[in-house]
């Protein structure tokens, strides 16, 4: 009897303060963070990646002649002053990248054993929130995906939860998958969940994500007792999604078979992502958070800066 | 059953115990709910069907609950029954109920009478009539009757002071057992040989082969007073025990004629049957005893009464020869003292006084014996004069000066000289002395034919010697001769009281002659005349005075005691109970044991009778603990099996407030101990709004009790009185309230009524002592004990005067008396005789008044200097002013009637006017002095 699990209700499930404050004290305790911006889309509004080239941006980048035709506002006096010709001041461009955020919702995500302090629904949500907290105050913009657009706001960590409890309260978000809408080309995705569909939906659903060319990652967070079958004895097992139950007379017997199977769904869920050149990442709920966000940032920071820091 | 007091009314139901294994076997083979668990990831093994099916088995912690519920329910099925009523015997006819009611089952009375009304009771439910067959009624041909009429009769029955002869029973039963061969016989014995047991017990034993009789003994054997004796120095009391099984070691206590304690000693027998307690008083204190008790031991034989004779006194002894030391053979008083100092003080005249005969009269004796003595006029002769008058008897012994010259301080007249027998100038030979009148104080004393007198004083023939002689020769003429004169009596012996005159001075008759003379001066009867033979003659039958009942306990003569006559005190018997007898001034008792009997046990060995023992409680029936056991065994089972499948988890997640309120009536049932209601009180407010009220106006205060019924009557007789007040008198008080001593402040009320309940607890040392102080600070508190119906005076006290005894002894009370009837609470708003209630005939204590002084005796009413704090009643009063919305009383009195109700509620009124007013009534009796000295 060392080991129980539950399933949380609907009221235990909605995302309230402790979320939004765990969400913020985890991601103050990772520097701002920035994303790798291999592919840079001209669409994309103003951000704090410098371009190596003039364009719309706060740091000054060059002085140059003033061109003929040009506006005159544009013209540096300051600098003008100095000679006879007049010069124009030129700001480095620079540009956001945009991270689309997916948390799964689904009642399965309410899982908590006796093993792990948190249900997988509360560490998604925790390790999504302190991500997007953590993107925003690197510059970059970041958007749920499906439920609201990307921006770049300081209290995206609120936003975010309001929209997802609005979400969650029209019954709008408890699909097990992300919306099939395929992610803009150059931008990053970011999905949080167990994953625990068949393979073949996952991929399909990668497929049609990275449809323009989106790059991303999957965050699979698994609770301890998923990952050890810790059962003995008799014990009556039930899908929390569907209503099918499984009673085993003996439990143990069925410990070899069923992490088989998991580390075979594993597998496939990975080959789906790499398929799409997508990465996938495990996290057990008895892991600490921070570590988890940092992997996760890791694997979206600028590989200069990773290399430095 | 098994040695246990536990019996089953359907021990048939017993045989589904067998089918326990069957429940242990099925319990076994189902195995409980499994463990219901989510498992998100179940779709991945979901295709499987499990290798494995064994289920587990079932907890053996489980198991065995269940078992114990199973068994609990079969046992309180079977009716079990702790301490059960005993089984009657096999037989089929009458259930006949032999009842040892001597002293001796007394002090288990109840227990005794209880067990016979189980029997009863059980006959009844078999449809047996049963017969009651008292020994100390046993004479009495029985006939059976039915259940109701024989605990009736128990009902009534009352342990008889006497020692019953069972034999005396014996032909009543014979013929009872022959009429009904099949009859059961039980008999309830004290345990004492006395009173023929075995006898009795192998004759009941022949009687009963058929059925074997059924004896019931109680596990202790009472102890008895036999014998007391006054000695010198101490009272020595002989006590005695029936072997093992009675007390060991006990206390006594002395009382005197009015019930007063006089003093008390311990007793401790060891291994012994018989000990003596030593009672070391002054000889004054010791006179008064009047009864010795052993304390806790309510039952005749425990007690003794000790009469005149008891009594020592002081006897002064006065010689006309002058002592001579050298030869003190020859001195008188040698032979007076030796005579008398057995049951007596001697005091003898000292030499070289001056004035012997006063310096002994200072000592004030009883008796004063004067040998040879002529007391001519003067000082001496007016002493001894008046010391008769008071009531002294004064004996003296003729010789030489008296003859030669009489003083008239005789009662006969003397001739001069005297007359010899046997002389040498003389035919008479030494005479003998003739048997003694049944009316002289000698009667009953045999006189030796070898006493014999050689010498006497005459007396004048005068017409009534005859009367005033209590002895005489053989030939007629006096030999003791006795006048009584004033109070008092003068006793004359004609002869000398040393040898020279006659030889009775060496015999036991001179001794038990001076001892019933010393035995009389307590007894000679007032007024003046010649009582000496009138009171012989009265002395001759005593009738009952005061009466030892079973219990020990002095009360009125019971009509079917009779007198006795004086010189032939007969055995103690129903006629003639142990009590007091004769007039009031010179009771006699007769004791129920003497100083020679002694107390055997009676084991009943080796007599085929069937044995039980007094029942020690009360029967419990089993059934509701039992099935009280399963339930909350059953609660747990259930909670047991939720938390194996799982379930207590879900259901705390679930709700949790349905949880806890489920944890909380569980707990609640378990508990089941009574909860009081938490009494809201408002710890802020310095002065409770209650006080405040309290503080406006006088209101009349009741002490709750906790018992709802009691202090429902209490406030309501209250504001019956209270009305009452408002209707009669100048003071409107407030609505009463009833009052808890240990949180409420006292000091509002200036009354304060008590109802005592022997049901309450005590109160705690911290209370007792708030209500000594607000009984200090002028506070009056009335104690009902409400017990007027089952207090008995004298004897043990009744549940609640034992209750407030207990509280009383924590709080220093004054010294308190009956009401006395010029007390002036009788007399502040009307004048009464006393207080009556729902009762009338429990006495009313009051703080003791000074005793009234001379010019104060005609006043009509008496004060102390402050109100009594204390009032001490049984006839619940509150009971009697008790009356509802409409003003219709709520209990029936006793005796009843409208001017019962009237007068308690003028006792009432009397009482809060007391409490108010205090002695101003008292004073009131100057008014009269008051006007005339104004007017002057």
């Amino acid at each position: 009897m060392a080991s129980d699990a539950r399933l949380l209700g609907p009221n235990e499930r909605a995302i309230g303060v402790p979320h939004r404050e765990a969400a913020q004290t985890l991601a103050r305790r990772l520097p701002a963070l920035t994303v790798t911006a291999q592919h840079i889309a001209a669409s994309v509004a103003h951000g704090v990646h410098g371009r190596r080239r003039a364009g719309m941006g706060e740091s000054f980048w060059q002085f140059r002649p003033f061109v003929s035709g040009e506006s005159a506002s544009n013209i540096d006096w300051r600098r003008s002053a100095r000679d006879d010709r007049t010069y124009v001041r030129e700001r480095e461009w620079e540009s956001a990248q945009t991270v689309w955020l997916w948390i799964d919702r689904s009642p399965s995500m309410g899982f908590q054993s006796t093993l792990a302090p948190q249900s997988k629904g509360d560490r998604a949500l925790v390790l999504g929130l302190a991500m997007a907290d953590l993107l925003v105050r690197g510059g970059e913009r970041v958007g749920l995906h499906g439920l609201c657009r990307a921006m770049a706001t300081r209290g995206v960590i609120d936003r975010f939860a309001e929209v997802l409890a609005l979400a969650d309260r029209q019954g709008a978000a408890l699909d097990d998958l992300p919306h099939p809408e395929p992610l803009p080309a150059r931008s990053r995705g970011v999905l949080i969940g167990d994953f625990l569909s068949e393979p073949e939906r996952i991929a399909a659903a990668l497929t049609r994500l990275a449809a323009a060319g989106a790059q991303g990652q999957l965050v699979l967070i698994a609770d301890p007792m998923e990952d050890t079958f810790p059962f003995a004895g008799h014990v009556e097992l039930r899908d929390s999604d569907s209503t099918a139950r499984l009673r085993l007379g003996e439990a143990s017997a069925m410990r070899t078979l069923y992490l088989d199977r998991l580390a075979a769904h594993r597998a496939a869920v990975t080959e789906a992502a790499r398929a799409v050149g997508w990465t996938t990442m495990l996290h057990r709920t008895d892991a600490s958070a921070a570590q988890a966000l940092l992997t996760l940032a890791f694997g979206l920071a600028p590989a200069s800066r990773t290399g430095a820091s | 059953m098994f040695g246990l007091p536990l019996a089953f009314t359907a021990p048939a139901v017993l045989v589904a115990l067998a089918a326990l294994p069957v429940l242990y076997w099925l319990l076994r083979v189902t195995p409980p709910r499994p463990r219901a668990l989510p498992f998100p990831p179940l779709r991945l093994i979901l295709d499987q069907r499990p290798r494995e099916e064994t289920p587990s088995r079932t907890p053996p912690w489980l198991l065995l609950l269940r078992l114990l519920v199973a068994a609990a329910i079969v046992l309180a099925m079977a009716g079990p029954i702790w301490n059960p009523p005993p089984a009657l015997g096999g037989g089929t006819g009458p259930l006949v109920i032999l009842l040892d009611d001597g002293f001796a089952a007394a002090p288990g009375w109840d227990r005794r009478v209880a067990a016979a009304s189980d029997r009863a009771s059980a006959a009844e439910r078999q449809g047996r009539p049963t017969v009651v067959l008292p020994f100390s009624d046993g004479a009495r041909a029985v006939q059976p009757a039915t259940a109701s009429q024989t605990l009736e009769r128990l009902r009534a029955l009352k342990p008889q002071p006497v020692v019953p002869d069972r034999l005396a029973a014996l032909p009543a039963l014979e013929a009872l057992l022959a009429a009904s061969p099949d009859a059961d016989v039980v008999w309830i014995a004290d345990g004492l040989e006395n009173g023929h047991a075995q006898a009795f017990a192998e004759r009941l034993a022949s009687l009963t082969t058929r059925h074997p009789a059924t004896i019931v003994t109680a596990a202790d054997t009472p102890v008895a007073v036999a014998g007391t004796d006054n000695q010198p120095d101490h009272l020595d009391v002989r006590l005695v025990r029936a072997g093992n099984g009675a007390p060991t070691e006990g206390r006594l206590h002395a009382y005197d004629l009015k019930g007063l304690p006089v003093g008390d000693a311990d007793f401790r027998f060891g291994s012994t049957v018989e000990t003596h307690a030593t009672l070391t008083l002054p000889v004054e204190l010791r006179n008064e005893i009047a009864r010795v008790a052993v304390d806790g031991v309510a039952s005749a034989g425990a007690v003794s009464l000790l009469d005149g004779r008891w009594k020592r006194r002081r006897v002064g002894l006065v010689s006309g020869t002058t002592a001579d030391v050298a030869q003190p053979l020859l001195s008188p008083t040698f032979y007076l003292a030796r005579a008398l100092a057995p049951y007596a003080d001697v005091r003898e005249m000292r030499v070289g006084t001056a004035d012997p005969l006063a310096a002994l009269l200072d000592e004030k004796p009883s008796v004063m014996v004067l040998a040879d003595l002529n007391v001519g006029p003067g000082a001496d002769h007016d002493r001894l004069q008046k010391f008769v008058a008071d009531g002294g008897v004064l004996v003296r012994f003729a010789g030489a000066r008296l003859a030669g010259q009489a003083d008239d301080l005789v009662p006969v007249a003397l001739r001069r000289g005297g007359r010899s027998f046997g002389g040498a100038l003389s035919w008479d030979q030494p005479k003998p002395l003739a048997p003694f009148d049944a009316k002289s104080p000698f009667a009953g004393l045999v006189p030796h034919d070898a006493v014999t007198v050689t010498r006497q004083v005459l007396a004048e023939p005068d017409p009534g010697i005859a009367d005033k002689t209590w002895a005489q020769l053989t030939d007629g003429t006096p030999l003791v001769t006795a006048e009584k004169r004033g109070k008092g009596l003068v006793v004359l012996f004609h002869i000398t009281a040393d040898t020279t005159w006659s030889n009775l001075p060496l015999s036991g008759l001179f001794v038990a002659m001076l001892r019933r003379i010393v035995d009389l001066s307590g007894t000679v009867a007032p007024g003046g005349g010649d009582k000496a033979g009138a009171s012989a003659s009265e002395a001759a039958t005593l009738a009952p005075s005061r009466i030892l009942d079973g219990f020990g306990v002095l009360e009125a003569p019971p009509p079917a005691a009779r007198p006795f006559v004086a010189s032939a005190p007969p055995a103690v018997s129903l006629d003639h109970p142990p009590g007091f007898y004769g007039p009031a001034d010179a009771l006699v008792a007769l004791n129920l044991f003497g100083p020679a009997d002694t107390l055997t046990r009676f084991e009943a060995s080796g007599l085929p009778f069937g044995r039980d023992s007094l029942l020690a409680s009360e029967p419990i029936d089993l059934r509701a603990m039992l099935v009280t056991t399963a339930l909350v065994l059953f609660l747990l089972d259930g909670l047991a099996t939720l938390w194996l499948g799982g379930g207590l988890r879900r259901l705390r997640a679930g709700r949790p407030a349905a949880a806890s309120v489920l944890i909380l009536a569980l707990a609640g049932a378990l508990l089941w101990g009574p909860v009081r209601p938490a009494q809201a009180f408002d710890d802020g407010l310095a002065v409770s709004k209650q006080d405040m009220q309290s503080a406006l106006s006088v209101r009349l205060a009741t002490v709750m009790s906790g018992d709802a019924g009691l202090d429902a009557a209490s406030l309501s007789g209250l504001t019956a009185l209270s009305h009452a007040l408002a209707d009669r008198t100048s003071l409107t008080p407030g609505d009463p309230i009833g009052v808890d001593p240990s949180r409420d402040e006292l000091s509002f009320y200036p009354l304060l009524y008590w109802p005592v309940s022997a049901a309450a607890p005590q109160p705690s040392a911290a209370t007792k002592a708030r209500v000594a102080s607000y009984m200090k600070q002028g506070g009056t508190v009335v104690f009902d004990t409400r017990d007027a119906l089952t207090q008995r005076p004298g004897g043990p006290p009744t549940p609640e005067g034992a209750w407030l005894r207990e509280l009383l002894s924590g709080i220093d009370v004054p010294e308190v008396e009956p009401l006395p009837a010029d007390h002036v609470v009788n007399r502040t708003f009307y004048i009464l005789a006393g207080f009556v209630g729902r009762y009338a005939t429990a006495p009313t204590w009051i703080e003791a008044l000074p005793p009234p002084s001379a010019n104060e005796a005609a006043r009509p009413a008496r004060a102390g200097d402050s109100v009594s704090p204390i009032v001490i009643t049984g006839n619940d009063l509150a009971g009697a002013w008790a009356a509802d919305a409409d003003g219709q009383p709520l209990f029936p009195l006793v005796p009843g009637g409208a001017r019962q109700r009237e007068l308690a509620l003028r006792g009432g009124i009397n009482l809060v006017m007391y409490t108010l007013t205090g002695n101003y009534k008292a004073d009131q009796v100057h008014v009269h002095d008051l006007l005339e000295r104004l007017a002057r």
